[in-house]
């Protein structure tokens, strides 16, 4: 062969090996996507060709399962999740990354190991506590919970995108007679805006695919999204159409957010979030 | 205001969430673990039993064993899997082009979804009677079809495994590009040129660059897979038996099954104790990097 043969050769065998991984990647997703739109016997009988339905969708919203709630559950906690931690992180983002403080790597340091304790661990003292208080079962318990996973993780995010932003327009308002505030509210802030944007996306992804805390806290009134899919086991075993129509509704938005922030999916991930 | 007294008061709401919702609740669930801390019983949480829980555990309990047991196996399989596969897969995705950046933004996919409802969907694609691969092996190889996968321990375990394997090469994948992209293209053309094979290149120029890189990697996927939990509860619940029974999975079922907050909260303690070892690790490897 010559040297333009064995290369074309080379990469024809990698583009091959890369079609091939691309398939097993998307198999999962593809066969859940599949069985949504299968009647309960067509699942049964493994069929890759059938008539799509669109049944499953409107009987997951139904009684007894009422998936309906479950969702409105999980905007809520993941949506005001979001609106809490964005802001709080922001201002120690800001902070951590133009002044000097005291403690400051420690602080940090903290704040990153805290993104690495099993949630298993924080959990228990958690559910001590709001069996007391009573709030087992309601979205403000899910929230505050929620709060652990996220925080640290979004103060690291938002922390790298401020950095990024060059101090001299900074000053340059300071020298003119602008207070802090002022400078942070009218230049970094707008110039951060894609950042918290991103990291925004990022914790709603974490709080509503959250599972651990939602399965030990809510039973019934609080439940989200990831636990309503036990409800699709019935005595006879599991209602795999259901549950895959369910498995749709809450992996779909989650990959159109992706899509929009998969830039910075991967310097996101590193600072250690989800799961 | 004066900057150094705005700087304190800007960093205040976050370190105290940090603190009442991960410091505290790690610092009494160490409390509770030298406590009775029977939640079904009353006046919780009974009164102190210094070490008791803790020697029970390493003593008495068998299933704590056998919980670390898996989850040690676990974690290494996983982890050497998922980093050789990303790895061969980066390579073949690093010379980016329209079509490998296609598939670069499809492998964003497996990571959006959350890992609940990718114990979900390979439990249902080892179901023995209607699964995706008992329909697989029934056309490609008979004798391994009707094998009910999740029903033998063994064979539990390494669909497990694949599932995590599954949902995490993506992210490894990504990462290890980027760290690709940043290794500089003349020493490897130069290498070329002297007649390097491919092998040398890889072996002597591109691994001790992607070193670094491949670190980070490392110790970020051992602390995900030691603490898995999602994937499991919903593949196989730990069963058969206790065959897939983690660490995580463990402390769930003492703590909030059995009600046993005392005792599993012990446990939950010797698992923070690697978990710190290792974020310790991961945090020299970030603050070396700036």
């Amino acid at each position: 062969m010559t040297g333009k043969q064995k290369k074309q050769f080379w990469n024809a065998i990698q583009i091959t090996l890369i079609l091939i991984a691309a398939f097993i990647m998307l198999i999962p997703i593809i066969w859940i996507f599949l069985a949504a739109f299968k009647t309960h016997v067509d699942v049964y009988q493994l069929k890759l060709f059938f008539t799509p339905t669109f049944e499953n969708f409107g009987t997951v919203f139904d009684s007894p399962y009422h998936l309906g709630d479950k969702l409105i559950n999980s905007t809520i906690v993941a949506g005001v999740t979001v609106l809490f931690a964005i802001p709080i992180a922001t201002c120690a983002a800001y902070s951590f990354s133009r002044f000097r403080l005291r403690f400051e790597t420690s602080m940090l340091v903290m704040i990153l190991a805290t993104q690495f304790v099993p949630a298993v661990v924080i959990i228990l003292p958690f559910f001590v506590m709001f069996r007391d208080l009573g709030l087992l079962d309601t979205r403000l318990g899910l929230i505050l919970v929620n709060l652990a996973i996220v925080m640290p993780f979004a103060i690291w995010m938002i922390k790298g995108f401020i950095d990024g932003i060059p101090l001299e327009t900074e000053e340059a308002a300071m020298v003119d007679g602008s207070t802090r505030m002022q400078v942070i509210r009218n230049i970094v802030l707008p110039m951060a805006a894609p950042g918290l944007f991103t990291a925004g996306i990022f914790c709603f992804i974490i709080a509503w695919n959250e599972f651990l805390f939602a399965l030990i806290l809510t039973n019934k009134d609080a439940v989200t999204l990831p636990i309503g899919l036990a409800l699709f086991k019935a005595e006879e075993g599991d209602l795999w159409n259901l549950l895959s129509a369910a498995g749709i509704i809450i992996m779909l938005p989650m990959f159109i957010l992706a899509l929009i922030i998969r830039k910075y999916f991967v310097q996101g991930m590193t600072m250690g979030a989800v799961r | 205001m004066r900057d150094n007294k705005l700087k304190y008061l800007l960093v205040l709401p976050a370190v105290l969430v940090v603190f009442a919702t991960a410091v505290w609740p790690l610092v009494e669930s160490l409390r509770l673990s030298f406590t009775v801390g029977r939640l079904t019983k009353p006046n919780f949480p009974q009164g102190y039993l210094g070490w008791e829980n803790y020697t029970w555990a390493f003593m008495e309990e068998p299933a704590f064993w056998n919980s670390v047991e898996v989850t040690v196996v676990y974690t290494l399989v996983t982890v050497v899997l998922t980093t050789l596969i990303a790895l061969g897969l980066a390579m073949l995705l690093a010379p980016g082009g329209r079509f490998r950046g296609g598939v670069q933004t499809l492998l964003i996919l497996p990571f959006a979804m959350s890992p609940a409802l990718i114990g979900v969907s390979f439990r249902f694609m080892f179901n023995p009677e209607f699964g995706l691969f008992d329909a697989f092996f029934g056309i490609v190889l008979p004798p391994l079809a009707d094998i009910s996968w999740l029903s033998d321990p063994t064979l539990a375990f390494v669909v497990c495994v694949m599932a995590d394997v599954w949902g995490w090469i993506p992210f490894l994948t990504l990462v290890l590009i980027g760290g690709l992209a940043s290794i500089p293209q003349d020493t490897i053309e130069a290498a070329q040129v002297d007649g390097a094979s491919g092998w040398r290149v890889f072996k002597d120029i591109t691994l001790p660059q992607l070193l670094p890189v491949l670190a980070v990697v490392l110790i970020l996927k051992a602390i995900f897979s030691l603490k898995t939990f999602d994937q499991i509860y919903m593949l196989t619940n730990g069963g058969p038996g206790t065959a897939t029974q983690t660490l995580s999975h463990y402390i769930y079922f003492s703590g909030m099954k059995y009600g046993q907050i005392g005792y599993s909260a012990s446990v939950a303690w010797v698992m923070v104790i690697p978990m710190v070892l290792l974020t310790f690790l991961y945090a020299k490897f970030v603050f070396q990097k700036r």
